[in-house]
């Protein structure tokens, strides 16, 4: 394997890791020995922080993602991509719609699993930030919301082993992997931001007013601000991305790869020159 | 100077050859027009000058190119665009930023080019074009006229030495069009530049045009020379034209005042009596009524008391200045908008009361762009869904024609399982039609279907509507091309600011009116006379 | 006209200042002070945002919902105002003042960032946003662009699709009726990407080569500083480091930011109409710096011990330092600096006028 993958899968792990780590950071924080009464100044930086690495942590993936160089072609397909999703964003926001029913994801989805982990990755977080620009709700959410809908993207590629092995392709079949891989998505989209609200909403209290907390406990407490707040919600979500996929995959699909080879190829042109004719040749 | 030597190219997975041992010299400085029949390789030949083919578009070349003494196959693209600027046919797909000022500014930024003298170019190039006071306006709130003229200051921005263009105008309104069109010529009588440009509507710039290029449909055997040598060969001319070459008129006119000096000679001594129009006898029932309309928008009246008829087997166009209300009138006669006041009929039955899939099965509406229509796998399956949509077994069942047979009709039965949106653009129209018209509607209405077709196309568009108008449609259609409107309609209408201001044949209507005569009528005034064939008909 | 990385950089003052405190009183001072740059920004504010939530509306709806959230969840407080019966999950318990408290603070800081964020939301158009992006990320920008530019066009053309199935006879009436406009739009919208990146090409945007930001040398360095930014957080965390942790994680930031910028400079590229840096954009930006590092670290003399406010577990009267008070004056300058802008220009018509009447 060459260097540079190596470094890239380093790079895309350490990420991931640190990613994780710091978005569980609520539960596994108060099970660790904190007696010194400097603990309420650290809750309060810790939000801070965990904000700087999350950020320091996209920006890296985004980086990497770039990668050596991205063509003319796939920039101006992301760009219309884009555009069609934050006009599915615009109808989502603007209309009533039940819960966290959101119809951004299918294409999301879709997109990442033809085009490969980057346009996934770049479709799910610019979907988020050109609809946040255009609706003026650019927030302190929105790193999160980038990061886990470009998460989205990235892995939907994992779905076509699956379909590869069963021979699904072109079937239902290949759109039930997906809708499932939509419905799971669904929730965890909700369960990750709501792991970023939660400490705002209820304060790092629980934890430094009764040291030596349990992860047991802590997992509970946010089960309880989970179902309350976001169950049903992530729940809606969830179910519509099953029914957005299931209704619109296939034909989206074959849409989608039919372009594919338009815009991904790299041809190298064959060339067979003449010697270059004289100017007083003229026709 | 442009030069191709054998030069071949094949698309990646094509069975033909788009180019076939070109060989061309174009020298510098002139205003070359490359004309030819859809499909030709036009398209293809401009795009070998920057190095579009093949480095965009892949496949395989053979020859040899020489730019300016820069070998585009060799050189990139991105070499290329400093000397060769291109500008195409859709002013919607070419622009990366929202306003026009920074769109031009955008590929200089992108060349690392210092800002200082940034500002001058883009300065420059905003007077070139006459841009100056739209400069800060947001691309989506300007014409498409206005648009291209972006694009190619745009294009400028690099000063190159070369300006191709691969039709500009098809997508544009004829006063549009214009502005392009002299923008072009001033281009290239003050600054020298080499524009190349692949046009279909000869007529408006073969004054200015130094040296026609024309490709035949095989993709091979271009010829080249100046206009009044390689006119003659060719079929796509303008009406002038073919009238000369009929009557052998000496040297060949490019413009109407020449052709005028020519015509007055040649009437000389002739008396001719002005062409009898037929009137056409009308059954009595209207299929289609509009009385007293008027519809807004934001507010503003756009269509004003508007009275309409339209009788079975006729064909009727509806011309008039850009903004004056026939899209939307066209629109508001099958219920896609609804007017503030008025009644409309179509087949017994009021707009008012039902919603548009209904109207729509008896009347067919073309929409501007076909485009929209088309979604399906094959040309059948398009045919197939509208049948669907209204509940029609597609089976020969009472009222509904059998989709094969509109298929052959249509010239597209050997295309049945073809993707519709690989056709040509004259092809997708007639899918679109296929689609409307499976319903077997006893109207058509046409918006603007000229546009973007080269001559063949329209030829045959214009037999079928005649087919279809013989059987007993009643035809309307909205468009600014006069030629058509001379060629095809029973009945012109011309509305001015929302109202009808005139109603009756072509003659009487188009004849005599600056604005709206066709190039024989304006050879021939006071005949009646609107085609070639009128012309040539009264010799007999 | 204040640049956009100047108030950027209020904005991320102000994201500090209100994660750090729970103290009412400088919370309210804050609050006031957005409340007025967010009056000052009025004549600048441009119209960009079609579905705008008020911030009053939003803090109204939050602080409620957070304090009736924490009040009934959290039973912890010795002034008890109520008991609810034990058998009922979650909220079987001690319903105190403290817990209603600490959700109202809470609710108090989350309407803070909104509101601090419609600020920036409200005057920066959106050029000046996408500007924002760093040049290392400019094929992102570039994404950006061509989205935000093609909104209205691909809006139009759903417009036009939605009229053209009409017209064979489609009508809407269940989810899978979506299909034929959406479809369309997908296949235009590819057919048009395609349009655009061969007129890209043509005005010679070759695909960015940023290759020299992904050499092994800047991978590795990424790497070190992605470890160095665990290592640093952990120190903090597990083995209660503060300072010796927050110097490795600053470090491992410092070395991405380095990686990052450098990247940037590789992108041959220039700007048309830089905007420029001002005197005002200093004071801005040095007025958001003291309050953030007051607030954020220690000082010698200083006592902070006012910031850490914590209504558990009894409900006392917050402390208060007038220094800090003073030092939160920082996030007010930009709408001083907009308001004295705002009155000049004011001054200067009357003046004109008086002038004219003469």
């Amino acid at each position: 394997m060459k260097k540079e993958q190596l470094l890239s899968i380093v790079i895309y792990t350490l990420t991931t890791l640190i990613g994780a780590v710091a978005f569980l950071y609520p539960f596994w924080q108060p099970a660790l020995p904190q007696t010194n009464i400097m603990g309420q100044a650290h809750a309060n930086d810790a939000a801070l922080i965990l904000t700087l690495l999350v950020g320091i942590c996209f920006v890296v993936l985004l980086l990497e993602v770039q990668g050596q160089s991205i063509s003319t072609k796939l920039i101006a397909l992301l760009g219309i991509l884009v555009s069609i999703n934050t006009i599915l964003r615009f109808a989502e926001v603007a209309t009533p719609t039940p819960g966290g029913l959101s119809p951004i994801f299918f294409l999301i989805v879709l997109t990442g699993y033809v085009y490969g982990s980057r346009v996934g990755f770049l479709m799910g977080a610019l979907t988020l930030f050109v609809s946040a620009l255009i609706t003026g709700t650019v927030g302190p959410w929105l790193p999160y919301q980038m990061f886990t809908a470009g998460w989205v993207g990235m892995s939907a590629p994992l779905c076509r082993p699956t379909v590869w092995l069963l021979k699904g392709e072109g079937k239902w079949f290949e759109v039930a992997v997906l809708a499932i891989f939509g419905a799971f998505w669904g929730l965890v989209y909700g369960i990750i931001m709501n792991i970023w609200f939660w400490p705002f909403a209820t304060g790092p209290t629980s934890q430094y007013w009764e040291p030596g907390i349990t992860l047991v406990e802590t997992l509970e407490r946010y089960a309880v601000f989970y179902l309350a707040t976001s169950l049903i919600w992530d729940a809606m979500r969830s179910v519509g991305n099953i029914i957005f996929i299931l209704a619109f995959g296939l034909p989206t699909l074959r849409a989608l790869r039919r372009f594919h080879k338009r815009f991904t190829f790299d041809y190298q042109p064959i060339y067979e020159p003449l010697p270059p004719i004289s100017i007083k040749e003229t026709v | 100077m442009i030069t191709f030597n054998h030069v071949s190219y094949t698309y990646p997975d094509a069975s033909q050859p788009a180019l076939r041992q070109i060989n061309l010299h174009l020298p510098e400085g002139e205003f070359t027009l490359v004309v030819g029949p859809s499909g030709a390789g036009k398209s293809t030949l401009l795009r070998c000058i920057n190095g579009l083919v093949p480095h965009f578009s892949g496949g395989t070349i053979k020859g040899s190119i020489s730019v300016n003494s820069l070998d585009p196959i060799q050189a990139t693209p991105q070499v290329m665009s400093r000397h060769v600027g291109f500008v195409f046919q859709d002013p919607e797909a070419q622009f990366v930023v929202d306003r026009v000022e920074d769109e031009i500014a955008f590929a200089l930024e992108n060349a690392a080019m210092p800002p200082q003298e940034m500002r001058i170019r883009v300065e420059e190039v905003l007077d070139l074009l006459d841009l100056a006071a739209l400069r800060q306006r947001r691309l989506d709130t300007l014409s498409g006229g206005e648009r291209q003229r972006v694009a190619i200051a745009a294009a400028l921005a690099f000063r190159p030495q070369v300006l191709v263009l691969d039709e500009p105008t098809s997508q544009l309104d004829p006063k549009s069009a214009e502005d392009v069109l002299q923008a072009l010529v001033r281009l290239n009588s003050d600054l020298g530049l080499t524009i190349l440009l692949a046009e279909h509507r000869l007529e408006r710039v073969l004054p200015f045009v130094d040296r026609i290029v024309y490709l035949p449909s095989n993709g091979s055997e271009v010829i080249s020379g100046p206009p009044r040598e390689i006119l003659p060969r060719i079929e796509l001319n303008p009406p002038l034209v073919k009238l000369a070459q009929a009557l052998n008129w000496e040297p060949l006119p490019l413009t109407i005042k020449e052709g005028r000096r020519l015509s007055q000679q040649w009437s000389e001594g002739k008396t001719f009596s002005p062409k009898q129009e037929v009137p056409t006898s009308q059954p009595d029932k209207p299929y289609l009524q509009a009385h007293n309309v008027e519809i807004l928008y934001d507010n503003q009246p756009v269509v004003r008391g508007v009275d309409l008829k339209l009788w079975p087997g006729e064909i009727v166009a509806l011309m008039g200045r850009n903004g004056a209300g026939k899209t939307t009138l066209l629109k508001s006669l099958v219920g896609l908008i609804r007017p503030k006041r008025g009644q409309i009929t179509v087949a017994n039955q009021d707009v008012a009361k039902s919603d548009v899939a209904q109207i729509c099965r008896y009347v067919g509406y073309l929409p501007q762009d076909p485009n929209a229509l088309l979604f399906a796998d094959t040309v059948l399956d398009e045919l197939l869904i509208t049948l669907r949509n209204h509940g029609i077994q597609a089976g020969g069942s009472a009222g509904a024609i059998s989709p094969q047979e509109l298929l052959e009709r249509l010239g597209l039965a050997d295309k049945a399982h073809l993707y519709p949106r690989d056709l040509s653009t004259g092809e997708r129209q007639r899918v679109a039609l296929g689609a409307i018209m499976v319903t077997r509607p006893g109207a058509l209405l046409l918006d603007e279907p000229t546009r973007g077709l080269d001559y063949l196309a329209k030829r045959r568009l214009l037999e079928l509507l005649k087919s279809w108008r013989d059987d007993g449609m009643a035809i309307l259609l909205v468009t600014h091309d006069v030629e058509l409107a001379a060629a095809a309609a029973d009945r012109v209408l011309l509305m001015s600011q929302g109202e009808v201001i005139a109603n009756g044949t072509p003659g009487n209507v188009l004849g005599s009116s600056p604005l709206f005569a066709p190039q024989i009528a304006r050879l021939f005034p006071n005949t009646g006379w609107l085609s070639v064939n009128d012309v040539l008909e009264s010799l007999m | 006209m204040i640049h956009p990385v100047a108030w950027l950089a209020w904005v991320s003052a102000m994201l500090v200042t209100l994660s750090m405190t729970r103290n009412p009183l400088y919370l309210g001072l804050i609050l006031v002070w957005i409340a007025f740059v967010t009056i000052a920004i009025r004549p600048l504010a441009s119209a960009t945002s079609p579905i705008p939530i008020s911030p009053v509306r939003f803090a109204l709806v939050v602080v409620t919902l957070s304090t009736v959230f924490n009040g009934i969840t959290v039973h912890v407080g010795r002034t008890v105002l109520f008991r609810l019966p034990g058998f009922l999950p979650i909220l079987g318990g001690i319903i105190t003042l403290e817990a209603l408290a600490f959700g109202f603070l809470n609710g108090v800081v989350l309407s803070g960032i909104f509101a601090a964020f419609t600020v920036l939301n409200r005057v920066l158009p959106i050029q000046a946003i996408v500007r924002l992006i760093p040049q290392a990320f400019y094929p992102v920008a570039v994404v950006v662009s061509i989205a935000v530019s093609f909104v209205p066009a691909t809006l139009h053309q759903f417009q036009q699709i939605r009229q053209a199935q009409a017209v064979r006879g489609h009508r809407v009436r269940g989810l899978r009726d979506w299909l034929p406009l959406i479809v369309p739009l997908l296949v235009g919208g590819l057919e048009r990407a395609l349009q655009l990146a061969e007129a890209m090409t043509a005005r010679g945007f070759a695909s960015t080569d940023t290759q020299r930001a992904n050499s092994v040398q800047a991978q590795g360095t990424i790497i070190a500083g992605l470890i160095l930014l665990l290592g640093g957080w952990l120190l903090r965390l597990m083995w209660g480091q503060a300072l010796l942790g927050l110097t490795v994680l600053l470090t491992g930031v410092g070395l991405i930011g380095g990686t990052v910028w450098l990247a940037g400079r590789q992108v041959p590229r220039t700007v048309y109409r830089p905007q420029p840096w001002a005197r005002n954009d200093w004071s801005v930006v040095l007025g958001a710096g003291v309050t953030a590092m007051t607030f954020l670290f220690s000082w010698p003399g200083l006592d902070r011990s006012s910031i850490f406010y914590y209504p558990y577990p009894t409900l006392v009267w917050p402390g208060f330092h007038p220094i800090l008070a003073v030092a939160t004056l920082g996030l007010l300058v930009p709408g001083l600096l907009l308001l004295r802008q705002r009155n000049d220009t004011i001054g200067r018509v009357l003046r004109r006028m008086v002038a004219e009447r003469a």
